[in-house]
């Protein structure tokens, strides 16, 4: 797999509507195929860089 | 061969939108309480003893996080059983709220590909709940399926083998550690820098950082490589539930198998008195060391002056096993084989067809993806991105990376969503799990309570609780039975 730069800047898609639950039970995750090596990097590239930063967990075991 | 039953439990992160780590046994005990399907909510805690240990001891009490204590001065979450907040599901599985993380743990499996499944099942039935508890509280929720905060926080994915009380604990730690501490190179989940000791870019383990003791049944602080917790859930003269903490979460289904595949050749290895003689310098430090080699063999430093490889260490395992496997032709054995031959193949690709061998294991395909992620955005390891994205490698409603992967094509394809539905529901195997679940899910108004290890009923002649012993067989025909009597009747009988 190869994923390759795309610097050009475009408009970021807007948020995806969010599923909420209903009550027929667990099913497969929403996946939003990528169409390719440049749609996985978009996608990358829309995560929150401070993410992992603003992430804090409790202790488990 | 006595195929050696095992389960697995998952205590997932998650976030809330606007809420913090002070909040999250609250949000965690909503979360499971939003679990939107059928399933019974009152846990058997009476068999529990979390402070046993197999060296002969009770622990006085278990240490705390200091961290997380500070979380709680003045807060109280009300009684432990309303905090837990038990569901036992149609699947005998159990989803409660282990310390703040909504945790799955999967029905009792013989089969590797059976865990593999229930392990998916309990990604469905946690993001389901998490959907279901966003639209009640109007908040977002998302949802990891990995072992760290990034600052210093872990929890765990952790295993379950029913071992024979026989074995000597000896023979257990000196015979399983080693593999504990190797099988990591094909196992880990991968990470983002450390959380403690020095400074690294890119790491095997997700969890690797937090062991500090090589033999401690504390689970929650001073963690060890070997846990000593003596908690059977089975008739303790006969059995021990090997409680295995140092595993991490595996997105890739092969790997969830491996790691399985590789403990239960060792301990097979052990029980027949046939496991390799190595004795480890120091484990601690060792899990860390192999950690820190994504680049190399890794090194393990051996009694004596001398040292080995991850490498030389499984296959010192899977050679001998697979001998004594070679000519079985039972369900258990071949599968066995198969993914154990698959091991052999993986250590050979790491260095010779690294693309192969990031298809099947964690934290290879996440380093692959991060590292293109640098290169094409002209960056480094140190870049907050990073991790941020090690994160969402993680993310399990959807729009994690690592499903992205998945629906690439770039990592092995994933059991079918036919079985893992299938999974939310049934037992598919003849494991004492089958029994709990036709009780939840067929005699579920006469249930008064349900564990690992026994079902209470209440009948016409008051209340009855009876025992599961684990290496029995509990066959489809029980879900036949016309009442709850003859249920328990044929329990008894089976």
């Amino acid at each position: 797999m190869t994923i390759h730069a795309d610097r050009t800047t475009r408009r970021m898609d807007p948020e995806p509507e969010r599923k909420l639950g209903d009550d027929s039970g667990p099913s497969k995750p929403d996946v939003k195929k990528p169409g390719g090596p440049n749609e996985l990097l978009k996608r990358m590239k829309r995560v929150d860089p401070d993410q992992a930063k603003k992430y804090r967990q409790r202790s488990g075991q | 061969m006595r195929p050696i039953l095992a389960g697995l439990d998952t205590e997932y992160g998650f976030s809330v939108e606007g809420r913090g780590a002070e909040d999250q046994i609250d949000d965690a005990k909503a979360l499971v309480r939003s679990f939107p399907g059928e399933c019974f909510p009152f846990w058997d805690d009476r068999f529990e003893a979390p402070r046993n240990d197999l060296r002969g001891f009770r622990l006085e009490r278990l240490s705390l996080d200091p961290d997380d204590a500070k979380f709680d001065v003045g807060r109280s979450h009300g009684p432990a059983f309303e905090v837990r907040s038990d569901r036992v599901l149609l699947n005998g599985a159990r989803f409660y709220n282990d310390h703040g993380h909504p945790e799955y743990a999967t029905p009792e499996t013989w089969s590797l590909a059976e865990v593999a499944l229930h392990d998916r099942a309990g990604d469905r039935v946690v993001v389901k709940s998490a959907a279901a508890f966003a639209a009640e509280s109007g908040r977002e929720v998302r949802v990891y399926k990995n072992n760290t905060d990034f600052h210093g926080a872990s929890y765990g994915t952790h295993e379950s083998y029913l071992v024979p009380r026989s074995i000597p604990l000896e023979n257990l730690v000196n015979g399983l550690m080693p593999m504990l501490v190797a099988r990591q190179v094909l196992c880990g989940a991968g990470k983002v820098g450390s959380e403690q000791g020095p400074r690294c870019d890119f790491q095997i383990s997700q969890r690797a950082d937090f062991f500090s003791e090589p033999l401690n049944a504390e689970t929650l602080y001073r963690r060890p490589v070997f846990n000593t917790r003596d908690e059977p859930h089975a008739d303790p003269a006969k059995w021990i539930r090997l409680h295995v903490i140092c595993g991490e979460s595996n997105l890739v289904a092969t790997a969830t198998r491996m790691k399985l595949a590789l403990a239960k050749a060792a301990l097979h290895l052990i029980e027949s008195g046939d496991q390799p003689m190595w004795r480890l310098k120091d484990p601690v430090r060792t899990i860390k060391d192999v950690s820190r080699d994504p680049d190399g063999e890794g090194r393990i430093e051996l009694e004596g002056c001398s040292w080995t490889t991850p490498r030389q260490v499984i296959e010192s395992y899977v050679v001998p096993f697979l001998a004594c496997i070679a000519n079985s032709t039972d369900a258990y054995s071949i599968e066995m084989r198969e993914q154990l031959s698959a091991a052999m193949g993986l250590l050979e690709a790491r260095f010779t067809d690294p693309e192969r061998f990031a298809r099947s294991v964690d934290w290879a395909a996440k380093r692959a993806l991060l590292t293109q992620y640098i290169a094409a955005e002209d960056t480094n390891w140190r870049d907050p991105a990073l991790q941020a994205l090690d994160l969402e490698y993680h993310r399990i409603d959807g729009e994690g990376l690592f499903h992205a992967l998945l629906n690439m094509g770039a990592v092995d394809v994933d059991p079918s969503e036919a079985d893992v539905l299938d999974r939310t529901a049934n037992v598919r195997e003849a494991t004492r799990a089958k029994a709990r679940s036709i009780a939840v899910t067929k005699f579920r108004d006469h249930l008064a309570s349900a564990s690992w290890g026994t079902l209470t009923f209440n009948t016409k002649l008051g209340e009855k609780t009876v025992t599961l012993p684990p290496e029995r067989t509990y066959p489809d025909t029980l879900g036949q039975c016309a009442t709850v009597e003859d249920f328990i009747m044929e329990l008894e009988r089976t």
